[in-house]
């Protein structure tokens, strides 16, 4: 190997594990990132149905970010949204008129 | 008979509260007359919207209480005089009044550990509860919203990690500073005190001590205030109150505490809000922190009185009190953008509404 190729190859295998001890490093950060969309979405649609009382269509638009959801359902009767995206699902529903709305535990898939 | 009713009248009269406007069940109001100034405050604060691009200014209440009396209020968008709107971050000085009815009862010391009140804090027994107040818990928390969403440690109390018990998340975090030193505002040190005053006041009471504190004495009937899945309050976020109710709180700390002539927070405590934490001072731009209020003392809104107080949450909510004006000013608002000024706005509300011989 020339010292050319051997320089590459160390600088390499430096940004991979630059990459890696970062990757380790942000590892509790990365895991969590893609259920925020799909739970701030639940979450403060629900509020803005529910709490705020809007119009279902107001409320699409109110929760619109860069990222597009691949779903977004609710059950009116029950006063439940369920929101995916980015691969994963979270469920907010309406627990009283003065507790108003919060995300269900263990409903991320 | 009737002479003795008169006499008592005018002996109840002499007293500072009868010479005041208090809302009842409902506000007095008194429009003030259209103006030049009025419309040049409604050019700035309410411009043509649209929802699909969601730019510019986008004000979805504007009221404005003068002496206890409502003399402006407009709505737009979803905004109604009947309807809650999300507050956000103001719901942090909405807890900190709670808070001062609880320091009034002897409920807790600002100098107590917040630890005492709340286990997980444990391995933190160094911070007070004044620290959380002050925004100066000192733990490694990063603030930022939807722009470092990654590291963002907003984001994951309310929407991952921190959802089931934010309080818990928040006291997990590491140290950057020792406490009582720096200002690093911190929606977890809030939510740290909203679990603190479970234990404060206990289990019982705690899921309707806001209302017994607060809201029913001031006449709030319509508040909603989210709680975590552990069932504490989302006191960085989540509270939901009409503007006029909102405008209760504000006419309450304009009248330093005193509401309908009884003492519901001490003066101590207004005083501890309307005293500014000095290494909060002098970050550019925003206004100083005083105990979960800010404060204009350091002049970062030029056009607004040294004396205004704010309660500020996320994309554009405000309540202002001017003291000295005796205004109460609620705004809520949908803005996405930066384009919207606190200090371009009272500088309008001031010269709309600014009392004569008020200054």
């Amino acid at each position: 190997m020339s010292t050319g190729k051997r320089a590459w190859a160390a600088l390499g295998l430096l940004l991979s594990l630059a990459a890696a001890t970062w990757l380790w490093h942000e590892r509790t950060q990365l895991l969590a990132f893609p259920d925020i969309l799909s739970a701030f979405s639940a979450k403060e649609y629900c509020s803005c149905r529910y709490v705020l009382q809007n119009s279902a269509d107001y409320c699409q638009s109110y929760i619109k970010q860069y990222l597009p959801l691949s779903s977004l359902s609710e059950d009116a009767g029950q006063r439940r949204v369920l929101a995916s995206g980015l691969g994963r699902s979270n469920t907010a529903a309406w627990v009283g008129p003065r507790q108003g709305c919060r995300l269900i535990p263990g409903s991320d898939g | 008979m009737p002479r003795l009713l008169i006499l008592s009248i005018s002996l109840l009269c002499a007293l500072p509260v009868c010479a005041q406007n208090w809302p009842s069940e409902r506000w007095s109001q008194v429009p003030a007359p259209a103006s030049p100034a009025i419309a040049a405050l409604e050019q700035y604060a309410f411009v043509a919207r649209d929802d699909a691009v969601r730019e510019g200014v986008r004000t979805d209440a504007l009221l404005v209480v003068r002496d206890g009396e409502i003399v402006y209020e407009r709505y737009a968008g979803p905004g109604a005089a009947d309807r809650v709107h999300a507050t956000w971050s103001i719901s942090k000085s909405l807890l900190a009044t709670v808070m001062g009815v609880a320091y009034g009862e002897g409920r807790f010391a600002l100098q107590d550990a917040a630890a005492d009140y709340f286990q997980p804090l444990a391995q933190h027994r160094d911070i007070r509860v004044q620290d959380l107040f002050h925004w100066a818990s000192g733990l490694d928390w990063q603030e930022d919203y939807e722009y470092a969403p990654l590291n963002s440690s907003v984001v994951a109390m309310l929407y991952t990690r921190g959802q089931r018990d934010m309080a818990s998340y928040a006291a997990s975090h590491g140290r950057a500073y020792p406490p009582g030193e720096h200002f690093r505002y911190s929606s977890g040190d809030s939510n740290l005190l909203a679990a603190a005053l479970r234990n404060m006041v206990g289990l019982h009471e705690y899921p309707d001590y806001p209302w017994q504190a607060l809201f029913t004495p001031l006449g709030i009937d319509q508040a909603v205030w989210e709680t975590d899945a552990s069932g504490t309050f989302v006191a960085s976020s989540y509270a939901y109150l009409t503007a006029r109710d909102l405008a209760r709180v504000g006419l309450l700390m304009q009248r330093d505490g005193q509401w309908r002539g009884r003492q519901l927070l001490p003066q101590a405590w207004v005083a501890f809000n309307r005293t500014p934490f000095a290494p909060s001072e002098h970050v550019a731009r925003e206004p100083a922190a005083g105990a979960h209020w800010w404060l204009n003392s350091n002049m970062a809104w030029p056009h607004a009185p040294r004396s205004t107080m704010a309660a500020l949450g996320h994309w554009g909510q405000a309540l202002y009190v001017l003291p000295e004006q005796r205004l109460v000013v609620v705004r809520y608002a949908d803005d996405r953008d930066g384009s919207f000024s606190h200090d371009a706005l009272l500088q309008r509300i001031v010269a709309a509404f600014a009392a004569p011989g008020g200054q």
